[in-house]
């Protein structure tokens, strides 16, 4: 039996199909300004993945799923329920609930360490290396199960974010208008960040926990830096997200070092080329922008003078 | 340090290793309640968790410079790259149209991924040297040593200081920056100097709690403390004792049960923030309910009272289905008033029937003379003729405004009436 790709194909297409679904929501989390629920939602799904694992002893990806949205689920109301308190600000309400649910996570890792396939470092680095080994036959070849996952997950937020295009964009930059026809931005916020917590527990096995977030905001800000078109911004954002891939894997192999980390460092480092050189919103072009418009303003300056 | 520490194992059940970890937990306690509640009161604690996780690629970096396990040069290290990092977040902010939040998100991913890959380079190609930096992810409260707790105490002792020098000026920028700023205060200096005690507090505990969870420690306390005092000079010490508290429980459970510590420690801390937030006095959510639930319960007595003086002045007594459908009262509402009232001794049962007895004519002629007052209060109130601003409470109006006011209002009322 024939297996379709080679093992580095197999680890860049998914680490691009990861990146892919994390930037398509990223993009609407940096927009609505919620990158840290992101952030924190990402954080709050490991509990639920453990527990999965714990009481089914598998690591299916339904069961996964279902646990980690209803964790995701449970972050999100439980930071609702403390903001409408009002005894503590937004921030320290997100700050409070995420690392208590991962330490949740992270003791019930330690704790049953020795009898499952789940440690900490993999929730850390991820295992995206051993991607190639876990394989299921489809139509005669070998196919990576990663790959199948991480690519329906990419095409299930490309899937909803077409076909709430519109309520997303209305929600998204004009709250007030969507309110007055009809829709919820609560709604659509809270159904965001389930779907960000299922990309976040199938991104789970190939990045890790953690730089989940990295594939989530690092992309979205750069592509922000570079457009004013949502559609622009979604397509920038995921190109960004598979160069981040590529180059993350090859460097990541020659250094010998976590290839998660490696696509992290990568997209953070064309967020820093973005945040310089964006030919609109960029460092250098404002400056030119700025020093253009004294030179003009100088001369009338001192003709009014 | 070490002779604090044999105090500690004789004077409590803890070994000498155990007295150390309980001292660095102490510290770290105190320094993340004290200093992280600059950052909690801005507004800011999310920029914790950032420059807790950039702390993570300093610790690799002065790792692999110096090739040695050094507490001090890691430390130094941490506390550059936190630095750097808050640097990195005010600039993003200042100077591009990122907002805040994902600028925090972009610095603490892009940190924390520059962490990851140094640490599996470490890893990777170093020897057994390198075993045990990955302790700075969770933390391992059992790995300290004496010489680990000297070098938090200083830094603690250190930050310590500066916050109670200048008490007044954090004081002011952090309730009113353009009124600080006015006064010639060096608003932007203070900040500066806030977030470096703040990088300060997460690199004592990056040991104990690890770059990921410290957030956690530094908001902790003074979400518990701001539940009890309202006072900043009271907020400070209250939040370093719970800190102290939430650390040497945690710590000490941690290495008995051999698990990371700062899983632990966060969890220990977060219980205690959301005890406080429900149950705190006057301020908790249970306790809001409470005396919500206690002021409903007394406005339908007395409703039910009146309700009931009414029906006696126009007829026969009426039993608890009538006074329900002349008050407009659902029928439960009236059974539990009428048993209060008859707890009370204001009301006698008959037959079925309900009677108000003289005591309970007296309450309800009360009740109903309070009632007016208080509608006169709103109507005529401004017309008053008061000495100082004084505030009303419609539960007693004669006490909360004073004799002299209620009698102005007795005779407004009757002018206007008249």
């Amino acid at each position: 039996m024939t297996t379709l790709f080679s093992d580095d194909v197999t680890i860049i297409l998914t680490a691009g199909l990861v990146a892919t679904a994390c930037a398509i929501l990223g993009v609407f989390l940096v927009l609505r300004r919620v990158a840290l629920m992101g952030d924190a939602v990402s954080h709050a799904v490991l509990p639920g993945i453990v527990a999965v694992f714990l009481l089914t002893e598998s690591r299916a990806p339904f069961p996964m799923i279902v646990g980690a949205a209803l964790f995701a689920i449970l972050c999100v109301l439980a930071i609702e329920w403390l903001r409408g308190t009002g005894l503590l600000r937004a921030d320290a309400a997100i700050g409070l609930v995420f690392p208590a649910l991962f330490a949740l996570g992270v003791l019930g890792i330690h704790r049953y360490a020795g009898n499952i396939h789940l440690d900490l470092d993999s929730t850390i680095y991820g295992e995206i290396a051993f991607a190639p080994f876990r394989t299921v036959e489809i139509g005669g070849v070998l196919v990576a199960q990663s790959l199948i996952i991480s690519g329906a997950v990419a095409i299930v937020n490309l899937a909803l974010v077409v076909l709430l295009w519109k309520e997303l964009k209305a929600t998204t930059f004009d709250p007030e208008f969507s309110k007055s026809v009809g829709l919820n931005p609560t709604w659509v916020s809270r159904m965001l960040l389930v779907a960000v917590s299922i990309t976040a527990v199938t991104a789970f096995e190939s990045v890790g926990a953690i730089l989940v977030v990295a594939l989530l905001i690092v992309p979205a800000a750069a592509a922000y830096l570079l457009t004013d078109r949502l559609w622009a911004m979604v397509a920038i954002a995921v190109g960004i997200g598979w160069i981040s891939a590529v180059v993350g894997y090859t460097g990541a192999v020659q250094a010998d070092a976590s290839i998660a980390g490696a696509m992290g460092v990568t997209a953070a480092v064309l967020f820093g080329v973005a945040l310089i050189a964006s030919p609109k919103y960029g460092l250098l072009a404002r400056r030119i922008a700025l020093h253009r418009r004294r030179r003009a303003t100088r001369p009338v300056a001192a003709q009014e003078g | 340090m070490g002779v604090i520490a044999e105090q500690l194992s004789a004077t409590f059940p803890l070994t000498y290793s155990e007295a150390i970890v309980a001292m660095g937990a102490a510290i770290l306690g105190i320094a993340a309640g004290m200093l992280g509640a600059l950052a909690v009161l801005q507004g800011r604690s999310l920029v914790g968790d950032a420059l807790a996780h950039s702390a993570l690629p300093g610790v690799a970096v002065a790792f692999i410079v110096t090739g040695a396990k050094d507490p001090a040069s890691l430390l130094a290290g941490a506390i550059l790259a936190g630095i750097v990092g808050a640097f990195m977040i005010v600039g993003i902010e200042r100077t591009s149209r990122i907002r805040p939040d994902a600028a925090i998100g972009v610095v603490l991913s892009s940190f924390f991924a520059l962490g990851i890959v140094l640490l599996t380079y470490i890893s990777n190609t170093g020897g057994a040297q390198q075993a045990g930096l990955d302790t700075y992810l969770f933390g391992q409260a059992a790995g300290i040593v004496e010489r680990d707790v000297e070098i938090m105490a200083v830094m603690a002792g250190g930050a310590a200081l500066v916050v109670v020098a200048f008490f007044r000026i954090f004081k002011t920028v952090l309730f009113d920056r353009s009124f600080a700023s006015s006064l010639g205060v060096p608003v932007k200096i203070v900040e500066l100097a806030t977030t470096a005690l703040l990088v300060v507090a997460i690199v004592i505990g990056l040991r104990t709690v690890g770059a990921i969870l410290m957030v956690a420690m530094l908001i902790t306390p003074t979400v518990v403390a701001r539940q009890f005092t309202n006072r900043l000079v009271w907020l400070l010490p209250v939040a370093a004792l719970v800190g102290a508290t939430v650390g040497i429980t945690g710590a000490l459970a941690s290495s008995q049960a051999e698990v990371p510590t700062g899983p632990v420690i966060v969890l220990v801390g977060v219980s205690l923030a959301v005890l406080a937030i429900l149950f705190a006095p006057g301020r908790g959510v249970a306790w809001r309910a409470a005396t919500l639930a206690r002021a409903r319960r007394r406005e339908n007595t007395s409703g039910v009272l009146v309700a009931l003086e009414t029906a006696m002045h126009h007829g026969a007594p009426p039993t608890p289905r009538e006074l329900a459908l002349a008050s407009g009262r659902s029928a439960r509402s009236v059974r539990r008033g009428l048993r209060d009232l008859s707890r009370a001794g204001l009301v006698q049962r008959d037959e079925g029937r309900v009677i108000l007895n003289e005591r309970g004519a007296a309450a309800a002629h009360a009740a109903l003379e309070s009632r007016r007052l208080w509608s006169a209060w709103l109507e005529h109130g401004w017309r008053l003729d008061l000495p100082d601003a004084r505030e009303a409470d419609p539960r007693d109006l004669r006490a909360s405004l004073g004799d002299d006011a209620v009698d102005q209002l007795v005779v407004l009322e009757r002018e206007a009436t008249a």
